[in-house]
């Protein structure tokens, strides 16, 4: 079996996963369409330890209406829970699903979830078969193909959503100048400490927890991994917290800062889409 | 109105043993398929043969899939049951070392279900070094647990408030009985089948492959001719020498045959030069330059062919030989120079006939 062969059986087998995927799907069976999805409401919220782990987010207790009983129930985020809750305050809506008929097995998400078709897997076949296609193209064409069928698609994919990532970082703008301003506590840090087994080499994760009371008075717990000085040191630092009121979750404490970095943003995929098209384009010169 | 999830029934199965032969067997596959991928990837990759490559790469998936699909009903089996949560008694812990900010804890615990006979069980679990001292000797604590395996206790560290308040407030006894213990001392038999089947696995890639990674076999060094043939002729051809024999009622001095023939030994590119070729009525045998020397011989095509069959004739019935029976034109190359002898014997001896590369006549001798 040559490599042409190979290319064709892997196209193949990852075209038939696709499609009993979306037949799936189609059915109605996938995974995300049996998944139960309700709204939880954060119940109470437990101080984080100074020093101890990030891992597993904030301790919550949630309750939702369980719908096949009409019961509240309460649960907590213990083990693996899903989505880590970095935000917390009570009283805000958080997703909770879980398999139908195993609501044992409920899981975390931070905003409550859409209903889903469950065609990321397939999608996904259907990304290797593009990918099996493609290698295919240069090893029997020239691999002047394998620049076309990596830039052409991608840049075409790049100019669709080019448009939107513009108009998102024009909205992220302005919710930046409307966020309020109110004080805030570094409450705790937390230190995660792994070792590689390979080389032994350690790995320090530090992760600051703020707490602050917005306008409303709700108080908020939430993890703050960016834009805040030694923060390996900040336990007990009062800080300048800025937010949006209609979730404070989306909060900052440097607003200059989170303004360059939407810029950057855009630069970025905009550079990527350049280099997508100038490597079609190379290809496309070269055959 | 404020309620925890349900429980259910369910009879316990007996604590995991020792090395199972299951266990064992698992091993050793995954041993063998371990050992056979990586050498047929690596082995590919060294002899750049696509079929290796694609075995080391295939063998693997294949065998994850395969260990998927079986071990399915069994975990959605035990994903089904509704765990229990009940509180627990610490009787002894220790640290087992470790140096992560998460340190794994041996535990030996009292459980105490509400609706289900206490027993004692030994984990291990992983505490952050910061919450270690909220875990003491008789401290009570909320565990979480399958029904049908009970030694898959898990201590909950955020409990629900109901819960919490429990625990809180709680006395427990110790459990009597033996103390089950959810992970069974690894023995060094698995491992050493593990370690085989990886062994096993990579040698049976070399065998099966040894041609593909090794070359041809020490014992047949000498290449293998290649032999084809059709209705009208074979043709044999080796590194060093390639003959044609053609069928009954035909012979080399057909119109256009034997330039036939030596393109038949010469195709596919490769222009080798040859230090000797004889010609006989149905064979033709060229003795080829050895690979490598450029310089020495000639081009087998470069032959006079039109004036092959025209010598012969001419050395038949002009060197004196009666009734001649049997030719032969040896064409030799060796000394630099092409020169052409043609041999014809009769009963009357034999006669000789020699020529250039052109096939002009330039000596005849006869006995």
């Amino acid at each position: 079996m040559g490599w042409d062969e190979f290319l064709v059986l892997w196209c193949g087998v990852w075209g038939v996963v696709a499609v009993i995927g979306f037949a799936r799907s189609l059915a109605g069976v996938t995974k995300a369409q049996r998944t139960i999805r309700l709204t939880g409401r954060i119940e109470r919220v437990r101080a984080p330890r100074h020093g101890g782990s990030r891992v597993g987010g904030i301790s919550v207790v949630v309750s939702y209406r369980d719908p096949a009983s009409g019961q509240e129930v309460s649960v907590t985020n213990d083990g693996e829970r899903g989505e880590m809750i970095t935000s917390a305050w009570e009283g805000r809506e958080i997703g909770v699903s879980h398999p139908r008929g195993r609501p044992h097995a409920y899981r975390f998400s931070n905003v409550p979830e859409e209903p889903s078709r469950g065609l990321g897997w397939p999608g996904f076949a259907v990304f290797l078969v593009y990918v099996g296609l493609v290698v295919l193209a240069a090893v029997e064409w020239g691999w002047p193909w394998a620049l076309i069928g990596l830039g052409g698609p991608w840049a075409v994919s790049g100019a669709v959503h080019l448009p939107g990532a513009v108009r998102a970082k024009n909205r992220r703008v302005e919710r930046l100048a409307a966020m309020e301003t109110v004080a805030g506590r570094v409450v705790a840090v937390l230190k995660d400490v792994s070792v590689d087994q390979d080389d032994g080499h350690t790995w320090t994760t530090i992760t600051p927890v703020v707490s602050f009371t917005t306008r409303e008075g709700t108080a908020v717990t939430a993890h703050c991994t960016s834009n805040l000085q030694d923060p390996a040191g900040a336990y007990g630092r009062a800080v300048t917290v800025h937010y949006t009121p209609a979730d404070p979750a989306e909060f900052t404490l440097d607003r200059a800062a989170e303004h360059r970095s939407e810029e950057r943003d855009v630069t970025f995929n905009v550079l990527v889409f350049v280099v997508l098209v100038a490597t079609a384009v190379v290809g496309v010169v070269l055959l | 109105m404020t309620c925890t999830i349900s429980h259910m029934t369910i009879t316990a199965g007996a604590p995991p043993t020792h090395n199972t032969p299951t266990d064992l067997a698992l091993g050793f596959l995954t041993g063998g398929v371990i050992g056979a991928s990586l050498t047929a990837f690596i082995g590919g990759c060294i002899v750049e043969r696509a079929p290796l490559i694609v075995t080391g790469l295939v063998l693997p998936a294949v065998c994850g899939l395969v260990f998927f699909l079986a071990t399915l009903p069994r975990r959605a089996r035990e994903a089904a049951v509704v765990p229990r949560t009940a509180l627990a008694v610490i009787e002894d812990l220790e640290a087992v070392g470790g140096e992560t900010s998460d340190v794994p804890v041996r535990f030996e615990l009292s459980v105490a279900p509400d609706d289900a006979p206490a027993f004692r069980v030994e984990i291990r679990q992983d505490v952050n070094l910061v919450e270690l001292p909220d875990y003491r000797p008789r401290g009570v604590v909320v565990v979480e647990y399958p029904p049908d395996r009970p030694w898959k206790v898990r201590i909950v560290k955020r409990p629900t408030p109901q819960w919490e308040e429990r625990a809180a407030g709680a006395r427990l006894d110790s459990a009597p009985g033996p103390t089950m213990t959810s992970d069974p001392p690894a023995g060094c038999a698995g491992g050493l089948l593990t370690l085989l089947g990886l062994l096993l696995g990579a040698v049976a890639v070399l065998l099966l492959f040894r041609v593909d990674l090794f070359g041809p076999d020490e014992s047949s060094a000498s290449p293998r001719p290649s032999v084809s043939s059709s209705s009208s002729s074979t043709t044999t051809v080796t590194s060093a020498t390639g003959t044609v024999t053609l069928g009954p009622g035909q012979s080399m001095l057909d119109k256009g045959e034997l330039r036939k023939a030596v393109e038949s030994l010469t195709q596919g590119g490769d222009k080798r030069r040859a230090l000797t070729v004889v010609v006989q009525d149905r064979l033709l045998t060229v003795v080829f330059s050895p690979t490598g020397v450029k310089t020495a011989g000639f081009d087998p095509r470069s032959l006079p062919y039109d004036r092959v069959s025209s010598l012969v004739e001419e050395a038949r019935t002009t060197l004196g030989v009666d009734s001649p029976q049997s030719w032969q034109l040896t064409a030799d190359g060796v000394t630099g120079s092409l020169t052409l002898r043609v041999t014809v014997t009769g009963d009357g001896g034999t006669g000789t006939l020699e020529a250039d590369g052109r096939g002009k006549v330039q000596r005849h001798s006869g006995s």
